[in-house]
């Protein structure tokens, strides 16, 4: 593969949360609007892109009994890191994200990554694989939450786009948030689907 | 066995590694946490000790001096069925009386709803002040976050001493949805149900916050 296939299969062919279904748990809680998509989803690709590089890089010292232990303990060290630093340098996002920021050491994006692609390949090529599918869950929440955002508030990042008449409130709170979910999932099968007729066709 | 000891021998390397960059980022960030935890919570009391014209009722230094020398505790020092009230409690001198600024705490739709309120203590009793809402994190965009409105933390203060007898509460639980403003501050009342539609937890919860520091309030400050 190409490392420019390596960088831009997580947009959309390997999605972590819309193909893969992966990492629900913070996609869920946090994308009640779109800055707080964007925040948490830059935070799991700087944490995934870093630990990508620290594996890839000791993967042939680690023994395979280890390796979990090991990655385990990078991730949350990346993890803890990125805590500290959002805390002192963006406090008000650091406090939104709140509970999720720890919580992205368990993320399974994250250990997916790690244990499917990183501990098997170069370290170039994983950082791109990190920055890659980072970047697709970023825009998985993006859109996520400027959808729910949209509908319930009227906003997009804040600004105002109509009045509050055509507000639905029930896209903010989590039965929108399953329903928005589900069918851009449904899209995104829909649209993989297409794309694979055609590649047989041919 | 020669086996085990390797292995808990590579996790000690790593482990001391990760602990060892983690100790370096942590002395690293420490000051400047602290900094912005401090200028947050100055923040709030500086808003609260402001009147409606913009104008302190507290001289600013006395203000900055007292909160800087004040030790950050952050610890529950009273807890009713209401919430929580966190030290410490800062006291100043003022034209109208001794105000004082509680910091506290109820539980909202998401989790915490934190409080910073001043009152002050007159003859008859505590007069509520003013208010800022410091943490509503928790609580549900275009719902209950629209508490952040320096509009609809108005509708909580100020309330006169008489009217607090009972504690404050919001017009939904208090049957005064029809009332105005002012005549809902004068029964205790924060008429919010035309501006926060869908969301009564949340200001319940900030009534909540402050009756608990009324609570302790009464309950005998020095």
């Amino acid at each position: 593969m190409s490392s420019l296939k390596e960088f831009t299969k997580g947009f959309f062919k390997e999605n972590p949360t819309y193909v893969q279904v992966l990492g629900m748990c913070p996609t869920l809680a946090v994308t009640t609007n779109a800055i707080n998509g964007l925040g948490m989803g830059l935070a799991a690709t700087s944490v995934l892109a870093l630990s990508n590089i620290a594996i890839s890089s000791i993967r042939k010292s680690v023994p395979k009994n280890l390796r979990i232990p090991i990655f385990i303990t990078l991730i949350a060290t990346f993890v803890t890191i990125l805590d500290l630093l959002m805390h002192a340098f963006i406090y008000d996002l650091w406090k939104t994200l709140g509970l999720f920021i720890p919580l992205i050491v368990v993320n399974c994006i994250i250990m997916g990554r790690a244990e499917a692609f990183a501990s098997k390949n170069g370290i170039w090529a994983s950082f791109l694989d990190g920055l890659g599918v980072g970047l697709g869950f970023t825009g998985s929440l993006v859109l996520l939450g400027s959808i729910r955002e949209l509908l319930g508030n009227g906003t997009i990042f804040g600004i105002q786009l109509w009045g509050k008449a055509f507000n639905v409130f029930v896209m903010i709170l989590p039965p929108g948030g399953y329903m928005t979910l589900g069918l851009l999932a449904a899209l995104f099968a829909f649209v993989g689907l297409k794309r694979k007729q055609r590649g047989e066709q041919k | 066995m020669r086996e085990h000891t390797k292995m808990g021998f590579i996790l000690l390397i790593y482990c001391a590694i990760a602990g060892f960059s983690l100790g370096l980022v942590y002395t690293i960030t420490k000051d400047k946490i602290a900094i912005t935890e401090l200028g947050k919570k100055f923040e709030a009391i500086e808003r609260v000790l402001k009147d409606e014209n913009g104008r302190y009722i507290v001289p600013i230094e006395t203000v900055k001096s007292t909160v800087a020398r004040a030790k950050d505790e952050s610890q529950v020092i009273f807890e009713d069925r209401n919430g929580k009230v966190y030290s410490p409690v800062y006291q100043f001198g003022s034209d109208m009386g001794n105000v004082y600024v509680l910091s506290g705490s109820a539980i909202g739709y998401g989790g915490a709803v934190s409080v910073v309120a001043s009152f002050v203590k007159k003859p008859e009793g505590f007069m509520l002040f003013s208010i800022s809402v410091t943490d509503f994190s928790q609580e549900t965009p275009g719902l209950g976050a629209k508490i952040q409105e320096e509009e609809i933390q108005k509708r909580f203060y100020p309330m006169e001493p008489s009217s607090l007898e009972n504690g404050v509460r919001v017009d939904k639980d208090a049957n005064m949805t029809g009332a105005t403003v002012e005549e809902a501050k004068a029964k205790g009342v924060a008429k919010v149900s035309d501006v926060m539609t869908g969301a009564t937890i949340t200001p319940r919860a900030v009534a909540n916050a402050i009756n608990a520091m009324l609570s302790y309030l009464k309950s005998g400050v020095k």
